[in-house]
């Protein structure tokens, strides 16, 4: 009897859940077709005409294309920074032994417990002097700077599984350290690389409290933003404003579709051994 | 042959602040650095724009603490929001890994779906949301005859708390979900195979089998979870802004609001920031070295 029981109301409780989880986008979408006084009258029926220029007019007013790069100029710089600089501090601090090398591992581990709003103003006040302020690209350089502490966490326990016979045998081989370590040592740190850009990659094309205060000019707003922008400036256009929600949710979904088994498995691994 | 011990040992250490170097730099200047000056502001009355200020030691942790009524009014609202967050998006998670564990069909699709809200920006599906509560909700309240549904879910603070939650939950259980579908599986058969020779029911394999093996995850998706629940300010931005008046603004949207938006008491916001720091500090310490203890080996 309770063998029955159990496999039904499992199923019943997912699928109350997955509306639950699914009925706000499917929601958006659907009105994302229609116009504003469709929308007012009935709001839960389906589209009477599919009107994509809804998405045509979004794509224009909020100027897309441009915040879109912008995004990416951003997450690009960022994650780059972040897997170079931290697989090679992560690595050398993971193979040296010894007071300094603990310390200065200790030191980076020590700041991930630092709220951001602590130093949001200081920080603000940094990029400003070091002429970052209100570019993509200096923003990305200065989530560089903030996303290194965990990268090189997660790169130093990755490099202890990495037999240390490898460098050993390149440096005999008189290989110089760096060579070694990029052509040997960096492509064997795949799978925890792949982490920690899926880590990064949702943080940094996410981000909002950090670009508003870095990015003060909307040509160099990322596609949160603008969309944020576009919510307060077109309040009452529901049509245009849900075009643009699912039209700057889409590079990520398909990413997401094309690598969703990786990605899963690399946030999984990074906040186990994170 | 000293000198030659000494040369090596010279070298050794040059070359791994070659290495770190570049890594340690960037970490200097954005992270430390701001971090030092925000704490040495949190002693002054520096506006975050003059060249001037005044040293005035503890007074503005004094202030923050028993004079401030809107910051205390949103310490009260935000550690409302921590339990109750950490407690729904916890047990909602559990409950989801272990309903999609125990099918064989479908795994795959469900999730999917309870995965999917993480990898959107807060900002961009909260507003999905304010339009469900501000367009669908009332719709279906007056034509569907779902009258219990006709609350002012965001502009009566006592009910957005719950529009709060409703969607803190959504966005937030599908990376504890993972953490403990991950935990589930890695219990060992034999454990559960000889529970269910001797006789266990399903609920006595869930609290002597079960729970006991996956205490690890549990003690990483709480320690998640209060340290992003206190921290929690895009989704509060983009529902409520934090209103009306402010009533459901939370510690970092006072943080701000001291900071920048006119009031300019950026001394004052930093020592704000500091006890936030030191709050969820205590609290997440706390919590690790307790649950620490109560995990077991399989």
């Amino acid at each position: 009897m309770s063998r029955r029981i159990y496999p039904t109301a499992a199923w019943l409780v997912l699928a109350l859940l997955a509306v639950y989880f699914l009925f706000p986008i499917y929601m958006a979408i659907l009105n994302s077709f229609k116009n504003q006084s469709e929308i007012y009258r009935s709001v839960l029926s389906w589209p009477s005409t599919v009107r994509f220029e809804n998405y045509s007019d979004a794509f224009r007013k909020a100027n897309m294309l441009k915040s879109g790069l912008n995004t990416i100029i951003v997450t690009v710089t960022g994650i780059v920074g972040i897997v170079l600089f931290s697989s090679l501090a992560g690595y050398k601090l993971s193979r040296t032994r010894g007071r300094l090398s603990q310390g200065l591992f200790l030191l980076f581990v020590a700041s991930m417990l630092i709220p951001f709003q602590t130093i949001m103003v200081t920080l603000t006040k940094m990029a400003r002097d070091l002429g970052l302020q209100g570019s993509p690209f200096g923003l990305g350089v200065v989530c560089a700077g903030l996303g290194v502490n965990m990268a090189i966490f997660l790169y130093h326990g990755f490099v202890k599984g990495v037999p240390r016979e490898l460098d050993e045998s390149a440096l005999m081989d008189g290989c110089g350290e760096w060579r070694a370590f990029f052509l040997i040592i960096f492509p064997l740190l795949g799978p925890i690389t792949f982490t920690i850009v899926v880590l990064n990659l949702l943080w940094l094309w996410n981000d909002f409290l950090l670009p508003v205060l870095l990015l003060n000019d909307y040509r160099a707003y990322t596609l949160v933003l603008t969309i944020n922008m576009f919510f307060g400036k077109y309040s009452r256009e529901w049509p245009l404003i849900l075009a643009s929600l699912i039209l700057s949710s889409l590079p990520i979904v398909v990413i997401f579709a094309f690598f969703q088994r990786w990605i899963i498995q690399g946030i999984t691994d990074g906040a186990v051994k994170g | 042959m000293i000198n030659r011990v000494r040369s090596r040992r010279y070298r050794s250490a040059l070359s791994l602040l070659s290495f770190v170097m570049p890594a340690f730099a960037l970490y200097l200047l954005f992270l430390v650095i701001p971090m030092l000056q925000g704490s040495y502001y949190s002693f002054t009355d520096w506006n975050g724009l003059n060249k001037t200020y005044g040293f005035v030691g503890f007074r503005n942790f004094v202030e923050a603490i028993r004079d401030d009524h809107y910051f205390r009014s949103a310490i009260w609202f935000t550690a409302k929001y921590v339990v109750c967050a950490v407690v729904f998006q916890n047990v909602l998670a559990l409950l989801l890994a272990l309903l999609i564990e125990s099918r064989r069909k479908a795994k795959g699709v469900f999730r999917t779906i309870f995965f999917m809200p993480n990898m959107l920006s807060v900002i961009i599906s909260t507003f999905m949301w304010v339009f469900v509560f501000s367009k669908v909700v009332p719709a279906l309240s007056e034509h569907k005859g779902l009258s219990f549904l006709g609350l002012s879910w965001l502009g009566e603070p006592s009910v957005s708390f719950w529009t709060l939650l409703i969607v803190s939950v959504w966005g937030g259980v599908g990376t504890l979900m993972l953490i403990y579908m991950s935990a589930i599986q890695g219990i060992p058969q034999h454990l559960k195979e000889a529970a269910i020779i001797d006789g266990a029911q399903p609920l006595h394999m869930f609290r002597y089998i079960t729970m006991p093996l996956i205490a690890h995850a549990l003690t990483i998706c709480i320690f998640l979870t209060l340290n992003s629940s206190f921290k929690v300010y895009d989704l509060v931005y983009a529902l409520t802004g934090g209103g009306p008046g402010r009533g459901t603004q939370v510690i970092t949207m006072n943080i701000l609001e001291e900071a920048y938006q006119g009031n300019n008491r950026y001394g004052y916001a930093s020592s704000k920031a500091i006890i936030l720091f030191l709050i969820i500090f205590v609290i997440t310490m706390i919590q690790v070295t307790v649950m620490k203890k109560r995990e077991v080996e399989a």
